[in-house]
């Protein structure tokens, strides 16, 4: 079952961050069509103003993805020293430190898309983008993070608990530097 | 605080806490222990205020960019390329490993990716030749650390977007200092080859024509290089929108070359999401971080401690460079370069120093970082790509190019001309 639940989490992310990635390519061809507008004289106006937001959306809900592949950053020296056991107890507390970070963040993320929708807040731009309108779905993101932490934290707890170190290592460990950044 | 910062920033560290994360549990604790209101309100602002950012989106960009050409051949066929250009110095292909990572440097702005790139596509030949692996691998893991300091480049982005300094200028301040430790390195491997020709392998030389013939292999890069900074210098982009350029550009390129497929893009934008997530977290974290100190009043202690020092700038530029030398053993290189920002670069401001220049002198000694264990990405990237062999191997091999960033540090000391002649005359 535990496999099945990494499994799923998985494709799931995979499945996001290629929706995010298509938002990036999106983007960039919408700032490429700007510059070339403006060189005969026109503009849409607003390209920095998009291109933020769409950084602000990527960030958030990337960042379960770039979990569930092992993709944050983590130093190995006390860790890579420590038996099966001893990584996986290491694994463990590093992931339920950062599921319950990433919370106190999603929690104190919503202030700020409360106070837009409560104010009806707009850019100070020339789009005048009601702020909710890009906040929710950021803020969003950050919950998703969350949410993805504490499941794949529970995930593998139950491997550890049944004794299943290697497959939790495989699921929450330290992933070997070289492959990290292909 | 300092004590604070320092002591918990390496405790937490150590546990293989994700270096984002200890970011942020350090801000808490600063806001916890060092500040009369509470900071943690501001948190949700600082999240979204240094996630939405149209500078940032250069990194994504960046990432994709090389994504794209290495899945294209066009870093296979660069280095055949350069390797009939620059075989005949002794050392032979160890050569041509500096000269594509100083090409790759050019247009991608990670260091890991450029090491990458060149040792995926130079290792088999080093195998077939008969080249000594050490230095051979040493010279793939340090041309690639010029992927950072040759614009573009996503440290010199980050650097700039956190200490509010000038992205253009960075980049134009890391041109000469990046060219002069790639020749920096070619001359160490002729100096190593001359006295000891059996680390060198063959050296090679090819028919004019041959050389001639080979020269349009390296006009894709070349191409995308001009598009890049080109722009961003006619003014026609920022340093984010010619990242854009350089996307479309890649794309065009690796049409080319190789075809695209459906499978080539979304691999390339997997590998870009997760690469540019990681990145986002750690700068987030360190935001955050800088927040909370600054409102702590982490300005005041730091410029009495300074002050109780006693030290000369020059002499605090040494310890400066000395505490680099030694956590970049240790941190991974964003990480390192992030968490120290927000504590020495206004420590460094306030001796005097243009934080242009020291952008550019952080950056060699990230660059050593990455290539001196215990921690020294470049390191396991190239040995990731070599797949037999010893670890040791690469890591004694990069020691002579360790060497060479050194007498670079010592020279944009003694001459701060090298980085800040060329913002200064074009500005």
């Amino acid at each position: 079952m535990t496999d099945r639940l990494l499994t799923g989490l998985r494709a799931l992310n995979r499945g996001v961050a290629v929706l995010i990635g298509i938002m990036l390519l999106a983007c960039a061809g919408f700032v490429l069509l700007d510059i070339i507008l403006r060189q005969v004289g026109s503009s849409f106006g607003g390209t920095d103003e998009v291109s933020g937001y769409v950084m602000a959306i990527a960030t958030s809900w990337g960042m379960g993805y770039a979990m569930l592949e092992l993709g944050h950053v983590r130093i190995d020296i006390l860790r890579s020293r420590a038996g099966p056991k001893g990584r996986s107890l290491f694994d463990l507390a590093s992931l339920m430190i950062m599921a319950g970070t990433v919370s106190v963040i999603a929690l104190r993320c919503w202030p700020v898309v409360e106070r837009s929708i409560s104010n009806m807040s707009r850019a100070n731009t020339a789009l005048e983008t009601p702020l909710w309108l890009v906040q929710l779905p950021w803020f969003a993101g950050w919950v998703w993070f969350a949410l993805m932490a504490w499941l794949t934290f529970v995930t593998a707890l139950l491997m550890v608990l049944q004794g299943r170190f290697d497959a939790a290592e495989a699921a929450i460990g330290v992933f070997a530097e070289e492959e990290a950044f292909q | 605080m300092i004590a604070y910062v320092s002591v918990g920033l390496l405790a937490l560290l150590s546990l293989s806490i994700p270096v984002g994360i200890v970011l942020f549990l350090l801000g808490f604790g600063v806001d916890t222990f060092f500040s009369p209101f509470p900071l943690i309100k501001g948190l949700g602002q600082m999240v979204w205020s240094s996630s939405n950012s149209a500078t940032l989106i250069a990194i994504p960009f960046f990432v994709l960019l090389g994504e794209i050409l290495v899945r294209s051949g066009v870093a296979a066929r660069t280095y055949e390329a350069l390797d009939r250009w620059v075989s005949w110095l002794p050392g032979g292909l160890v050569h041509a490993n500096v000269a594509t990572s100083t090409m790759f440097s050019a247009i991608s702005g990670s260091s890991v990716a450029t090491a990458a790139t060149v040792a995926t596509v130079a290792m088999p030949q080093a195998e077939r030749l008969g080249y000594d692996p050490k230095l051979f691998s040493g010279a793939i893991a340090a041309g690639g650390t010029l992927g950072i300091m040759i614009p573009p480049s996503i440290n010199l982005i980050v650097y700039g977007f956190l200490t509010q300094s000038s992205i253009p200028q960075l980049f134009l301040a890391g041109l000469l200092p990046g060219i002069l430790l790639a020749v920096g390195f070619i001359v160490i491997t002729v100096i190593i080859c001359l006295v000891r020709p059996d680390l060198g392998g063959e050296r090679r030389i090819f028919p004019l024509s041959q050389m001639l013939g080979a020269l349009v292999h390296l006009l894709p890069i070349i191409f995308l290089f001009t598009m890049i900074i080109g722009t961003i210098y006619k003014g026609w982009a920022t340093p984010t929108e010619a990242a854009a350029v350089g996307v479309a550009v890649a794309f065009v390129i690796a049409g080319f070359a190789s075809g695209i497929s459906f499978k080539m893009i979304s691999d390339s934008l997997l590998g870009t999401i997760k690469v540019t997530s990681m990145i986002m977290l750690v700068v987030i974290g360190a935001s955050f971080l800088n927040f909370t100190l600054s409102s702590a009043g982490i300005g005041r202690e730091l410029k009495e401690f300074l002050e109780g020092l006693g030290l000369s700038p020059l002499a605090f530029i040494l310890v400066v460079v000395m505490i680099y030398v030694v956590l970049g053993f240790f941190i991974e290189t964003l990480s390192l370069m992030v968490v120290t920002i927000p504590i020495i670069v206004p420590l460094v401001v306030a001796q005097g120093y243009d934080p242009i220049w020291f952008g550019i002198l952080m950056i060699v000694l990230i660059e050593m970082a990455l290539i001196t264990p215990p921690v020294g990405l470049n390191l396991y990237v190239v040995q990731g790509a070599r797949k037999s062999g010893k670890m040791s191997d690469v890591m004694i091999g990069s020691i002579p190019f360790v060497c060479v960033m050194l007498i670079m540090a010592a020279a944009l000391i003694a001459f701060p001309q090298l980085a800040l002649y060329l913002p200064g005359a074009l500005n």
